[in-house]
């Protein structure tokens, strides 16, 4: 009696165990299928999304060897008792061209927009938007009225929509936003069906754009001072 | 005898919450792998694509490790020297407002989701949903409350960043993200709050159905932008 009942507990606690562990591992596999996002995309979406991630890994990639090379320059510097104010300034000239504190110039369009005469007039979302679609097409500078489009900058309507605020300053009509970039693909960004220049024609205002091959674009003109990030 | 009665019961009881466990496990394995099985060559991309995501991940840890060792290197090699030492502090201090280093500091959080309300006559379906624009405008008015540095669902904002709508999702730094919107913002708190005023965007979003959070915080991390930024067309005019 007693040993028939010892055979029961036993057997009963290996099927338990063993049900349990069965779910544990569906539980996982449950669990790593939803991490990825991937599963219930297309075969052409999945090749994009792997171009993109080739794309990705080749540029941090690259960033990776171009930052590990300046280190050693470092070292060697020091080894050498070279001045590494070269090194140093390089540096700062780059991280100035991120901060948008340089000059710059390249190819690129310039767009001029003037608000129609018996029409609400062009607002700061209409240029909001007109910036976003120019970055998203791979814009690498922009400024509106000669103000530098940096990443902390704001476009605002002030006393609703009397005037527009860039960087905090005021800008008048006519906008003219210069663009440095692709040619083909700024100016694709902004015209055809969606594209914003497009539709603020269709609203009544004047917007035209200019190919160049040279676009000038001033520095921001103002200190960018920061007090809480650390 | 009672007693063993209840035993088996209750025994009983478990063996089949346990089995109907098992079943719903593994319909559900069952359900997921009916998409992702549709064909092999799609099953290749996927696991492809693992490979590169996890090469990536990889790399970036070695190149934010790196990162810092050229932090130091550069210390170490201006330290001796004022007008190097000065140049040293803007790049230090210039990445982190570019965003190429992760950042700290007092500031809001603020999540946007979904509504989900039904439409009604009044209420169009899609304005419950959170937009590109939406984001677009909460950015541009977290910058204009002081924002120093800001994040949507960890994407750092920098000086290329844009906002497009992909469906269902929206597009930030190339990357997919969904609702719900994260947006992180590091600047003075009681003005970043200030994006509840009335009249303001959130009040708007939340007129339509959208559901806005804003939560005050004196301790934000904001992640270094997860890309690069490569200039292909600009050049710096000589000085």
């Amino acid at each position: 009696m007693k040993k028939g009942k010892i055979t029961m507990i036993i057997t009963i606690g290996i099927a338990c165990f063993a049900l349990v562990t069965v779910m544990m591992m569906q539980f996982k596999v449950v669990n790593e299928t939803d991490i990825t996002a991937i599963e219930n995309m297309q075969e052409t979406e999945l090749k994009t999304e792997l171009a993109n991630w080739k794309t990705k890994y080749d540029e941090i990639n690259a960033q990776y060897e171009e930052i590990t090379q300046k280190i050693e320059e470092y070292k060697n510097d020091e080894k050498s008792n070279n001045e590494a104010s070269k090194l140093v300034q390089e540096e700062l000239e780059q991280t100035n061209t991120l901060l948008g504190l340089t000059d710059v110039h390249g190819e690129g369009i310039v767009i001029t927009l003037k608000s129609g005469e018996d029409v609400t007039a062009i607002s700061a979302d209409d240029l909001l938007i007109m910036v976003n679609a120019l970055k998203f097409a791979g814009a690498e500078a922009i400024s509106i009225n000669d103000e530098r489009i940096i990443n902390t900058t704001d476009i605002v309507d002030i006393l609703d929509g009397s005037f527009i605020k860039i960087n905090g300053q005021r800008i008048l009509e006519p906008y003219v936003i210069k663009v440095i970039g692709n040619q083909s693909h700024m100016e694709s960004a902004v015209t055809g069906n969606g594209g914003k220049v497009q539709e603020l024609q269709t609203l009544g205002h004047t917007a035209t754009i200019e190919k160049g091959d040279d676009i000038k674009i001033e520095k921001y003109n103002g200190e960018i001072e920061t007090k809480y990030i650390e | 005898m009672t007693n063993k009665k209840i035993i088996a019961i209750i025994l009983g009881v478990m063996c089949f919450a346990l089995s109907l466990g098992v079943v719903v496990q593994v319909r559900t394995i069952k359900s997921t792998d009916s998409t992702i099985g549709q064909n092999q060559e799609a099953n290749a991309l996927r696991d492809e694509i693992l490979k590169y995501k996890e090469r990536y991940d990889n790399r970036f840890k070695e190149l934010e490790t790196a990162e810092k060792t050229l932090e130091q290197e550069r210390q170490e090699a201006t330290k001796n020297n004022s007008e190097l030492e000065q140049a040293q502090q803007k790049i230090t201090e210039g990445n982190k407002i570019t965003g190429m280093t992760e950042v700290t500091g007092p500031g809001v959080t603020i999540t946007l989701t979904d509504g989900k309300g039904i439409a009604t006559s009044t209420l169009n379906p899609s304005q419950l949903i959170v937009h590109d624009l939406d984001v677009l405008s909460v950015v541009n008015e977290l910058i204009n409350a002081g924002a120093e540095a800001i994040s949507i669902n960890d994407q750092r904002w920098v000086l290329t960043t844009a906002i497009s709508c992909r469906g269902n999702t929206i597009d930030i730094n190339e990357q997919r993200i969904g609702a719900p919107f994260v947006i992180k913002a590091i600047g003075l708190p009681e003005y970043l709050s200030g994006l509840e005023r009335v009249g303001g965007y959130l009040e708007y979003m939340k007129q339509d159905g959208v559901s806005v959070k804003l939560e005050k915080s004196n301790n934000i991390t904001i992640p270094k932008y997860s890309g690069v930024i490569n200039f292909e067309y600009l050049k710096n005019v000589e000085e």
